[in-house]
């Protein structure tokens, strides 16, 4: 079972298809102007595309002729900045979600939506009075109170502060796994995808990049574009061979093993993930069992924290610089700074090619 | 004190009100959603009784309204009455001339509400008419208050207009404005201070009260 | 939204019943008469037990008002060329009645300037000399005494210097507001209004002789409309009466036939 999306449309330009699996959670990412935010308002029926295709479990919510009205469709939406009903107050919102329980009913209902979201302290205050977090935590309570089948969520958490965030991905999640509905959450921010959803649509100018399980799609892209809005920075150009009856991967001098077949030579790009790039520990030199080592030199080291981003430049290849993440403490261990000479190896499952289409 | 002319004004005042407040309030929703270029032309014609002389818009309700008009011989087969000359003809030219004063509030104050709001109200399940009691009303009160209070007042003060197409009848078409005017050219100074110093009272009460609304508007939107 | 529209009529018709309101009838009346015609309706009143609608204003505007429907029953005009106009055009019952003869006078209030005289000797030289800024006439393109003071002055041979200077009231009453209220220096302003007490005591006048505006002779005409009750004509004929004339008289004005 899956809602199957189908949406085409002129202004803004969409041309998008995807399924996402029911019950999920599943993140739309995109930079901004994707049309990620304009294809949720489709989804919601705010927005009335040229074309859509919109079916759930066999409902079909707009196919062109029938445009299912939103009141009608059984979703919630918790927009951008919240928009709850200013004058209400935070149980008045939810009950306004509940119209179709009676009355005594209503109240009680509204009251464990509101202790559901860890907000039921906040029943009687109106919106101005809440916090950022708190005023989020009513927005889902009302959103979950109608129990949709799809709950829309429009870059929630972008206007919390970072601490806020934290637990409130948390609780996300909890309330997903007491309340399994689907959800589709729209955000710019990947770290954040990856710590909500279990899958990832990645969107760009209104089409869809690529689509899977959240962790697949972090980890292998499957085109450049993909590898650029995964925003993964090491990305080169090389070419594809067979080197004594082996395939390889050229990179300027060096000739690096891959986990794929070639036929033939052709020019290729290709992208490593940054964690994917292993120290070669002076202790531990490279021994059959290592892929690919490549001697290079530090050109740049950034501390964040407890993990530091070190740029490489390799040997042979001037101009080009990679990015090495690494633990602090290893800086220190293995002496790496900007100008010391280092030795690194990518292994040949983690390059990942894509050939021209 | 003139009192057949100050009741007179009032019932004015009142009738337009009736008359007045629900179309303005469906016109003023109306506007506030409204995407379209022709929306400019619209509300420039709404707004026209704000920037033109009252004898302009004297003449032309006269026009429309008098003996010789289509309405006015209808409403003349209709009641054995003139449209013009008659309390019916100044309602009808004060819904008229009233129009900018009922709708500008009311629509500053719908387009004042969130569209977040409004879209979060159709994802809540709310039909039109709900979504309008429940969440624009509610909201855009202040507004619909001050579109009242500021054409009662206007109503009251009417002059270049009510003369023209009322004509200067008493019990019929002389309000308080008018009646003022007569009582100097009567040398009548005394009714004549009474009376505006009761029509300025009024207006500056009605003035001070719309900017308190208009505040609270303002502060309503802080969410 | 249906179900405004049929509530939103229901107002509207609500507020016919006010045009209802009473059936004393509107009559409409020169500015000139607003001392003499309220002495003699409050007589008429008493007399009768019936009640009477006055609205003053000019002539023109009247004729032109009635011309548009308006539902005066009962019409006095400072000019018989208005009634004619309105007999023609089939408005008015009959060709109406002379009920009295019009007279205007020159009018400077306390502390102007001005010294009257019919004459208007002090008139020429101050406004020769420029002491005369502002001189209150009555509209001469709607209101019969404004066309008076026109003949007037043109026959002085004043006309032309004195048009720079002059103030116009809409009507007879309001050339006289401003004649005498202190805003101008004086006016050409009808004989009935000075006459009364609330005006006197503002200033002096002095008769202009009626020759002086023979070509705008002032003959105050009235007739009924078509609209017109049996109030309104009992009125009329009262207006006509020995007790009605006798005002007309203590305000100056010239009866019929004499």
């Amino acid at each position: 079972m899956s809602l199957c999306i189908e949406v085409r449309h002129d202004a803004p330009r969409l041309d998008f298809r995807a399924e996402l699996p029911e019950g999920e959670i599943t993140a739309l990412v995109g930079p901004s102007g994707s049309g990620k935010t304009s294809l949720l308002r489709a989804l919601a029926g705010l927005l009335r595309p040229r074309h859509a295709q919109i079916t759930l479990a066999g409902e079909v919510w707009d196919d062109g002729e029938h445009h299912l009205p939103t009141r009608q469709r059984p979703i919630g939406f918790v927009p951008q900045h919240y928009g709850l009903f200013p004058h209400l107050t935070a149980l008045g919102n939810v009950e306004t979600s509940l119209l179709a329980v009676p009355g005594p009913a209503r109240r009680q209902r509204a009251l464990e939506c509101l202790d559901a979201a860890h907000v039921a302290e906040c029943a009687g205050r109106l919106p101005r009075q809440l916090s950022g977090g708190q005023k989020q935590r009513v927005a889902l309570a009302r959103a979950l109170a109608r129990e949709p089948r799809l709950l829309l969520l429009d870059e929630p958490f972008s206007a919390v502060d970072r601490a806020t965030r934290k637990s409130l991905y948390v609780e996300l999640r909890q309330l997903h796994a007491r309340q399994p509905t689907t959800m589709l959450l729209v955000t710019h921010d990947l770290d954040e995808a990856a710590q909500l959803a279990s899958h990832l649509v990645l969107i760009d100018a209104g089409q869809t990049v690529q689509a899977g399980p959240t962790v697949e799609v972090l980890t292998r892209p499957q085109s450049e574009t993909a590898a650029r809005l995964l925003d993964i920075p090491n990305l080169f150009g090389g070419r594809l061979e067979v080197h004594e009856g082996r395939p390889r991967l050229r990179w300027g001098p060096h000739r690096l093993s891959i986990g794929r077949l070639v036929d033939g030579d052709s020019a290729c790009r290709f992208a490593f993930l940054p964690q994917n790039v292993l120290l070669v520990r002076p202790d531990k030199p490279w021994g059959a069992h290592l892929d690919n080592p490549i001697d290079g030199q530090v050109t740049d080291v950034l501390v964040l924290g407890s993990e530091a981003v070190v740029w490489i430049e390799p040997d042979g290849l001037a101009g080009e610089v990679l990015q090495m993440r690494l633990p602090t403490r290893a800086l220190d261990r293995y002496r790496i700074a900007t100008g010391s000479t280092v030795q690194f190896s990518v292994r040949a499952a983690d390059l990942i090619v894509f050939t021209p289409q | 004190m003139d009192w057949p002319a100050i009741s007179l004004s009032l019932k004015l005042a009142t009738a337009t009100l009736v008359v007045l407040l629900p179309l303005a309030l469906f016109g003023a929703r109306q506007l506030a959603r409204w995407q379209s270029g022709a929306r400019p032309w619209v509300e420039g014609l709404l707004a026209l009784p704000l920037v033109l002389p009252p004898t302009v818009i004297g003449y032309y309700l006269l026009v429309a309204m008098g003996g010789h008009s289509p309405l006015g011989q209808w409403f003349e087969q209709a009641t054995g009455a003139t449209l013009a000359f008659s309390f019916t003809g100044l309602v009808v030219a004060s819904v008229v001339f009233n129009i900018p004063f009922a709708v500008q509030p009311m629509q500053r104050a719908f387009e004042s509400i969130d569209p977040e709001v409004l879209e979060s109200a159709k994802c809540c399940g709310l039909s039109a008419w709900q979504s309008f009691a429940r969440i624009e009303l509610p909201l855009a009160w202040p507004g619909m208050l001050s579109a009242a209070v500021m054409t009662f007042a206007h109503t009251l003060g009417e002059f270049g207009v009510v003369l023209m197409v009322g004509g200067n009848i008493p019990g019929e078409t002389q309000t308080v404005a008018i009646s003022i005017y007569d009582r100097v050219q009567s040398f009548d100074h005394g009714a004549a201070g009474a009376m505006s110093l009761a029509l300025l009272l009024v207006s500056l009460a009605t003035i001070a009260v719309s900017y308190g609304l208009a505040d609270r508007l303002l502060k309503a939107r802080r969410t | 939204m249906r179900r405004l529209i049929p509530l939103i009529l229901l107002a509207l018709l609500l507020a016919t019943p006010f045009a209802r309101a009473a059936d004393a009838p509107a009559i409409a009346a020169a500015a000139d008469l607003k001392f003499a015609l309220v002495e003699i309706a409050k007589a008429f009143e008493s007399d009768t037990g019936r009640s009477l609608k006055l609205s003053f204003g000019s002539s023109g505007n009247f004729t032109q008002q009635i011309e548009q429907g308006a539902p005066f029953e009962l019409f006095l005009s400072a000019d018989e060329n208005f009634i004619y106009r309105l007999a023609d055009k089939g408005l008015t019952a009959d060709r109406g009645a002379l009920y009295a003869i019009g007279r205007v006078v020159l009018f400077a209030p306390h502390g102007s300037p001005l010294k009257v005289d019919g004459q208007f000797a002090d008139l020429k030289s101050t406004l020769a000399d420029g002491r005369l800024k502002r001189f209150a006439i009555a509209n001469p393109e709607h209101a019969p005494y404004g066309r008076a003071a026109r003949a007037a002055l043109q026959h002085a041979g004043l006309w032309e210097a004195i048009q720079a200077k002059l103030v116009l009231g809409e009507n007879a009453g309001q050339a006289t507001q401003f004649a005498a209220a202190g805003s101008s220096q004086g006016g050409i302003v009808p004989l009935s209004l000075s006459k009364a007490p609330e005006v006197a005591k503002l200033g002096s006048f002095a008769l202009i002789p009626a020759e002086w505006h023979a070509t705008e002779p002032l003959r105050q005409r009235m007739a009924l409309t078509k609209k017109a009750g049996d109030t309104a004509r009992a009125f009329y004929d009262y207006v006509q009466k020995p007790a009605a004339r006798a005002v007309f008289v203590r305000y100056g004005f010239v009866l019929p036939g004499e």
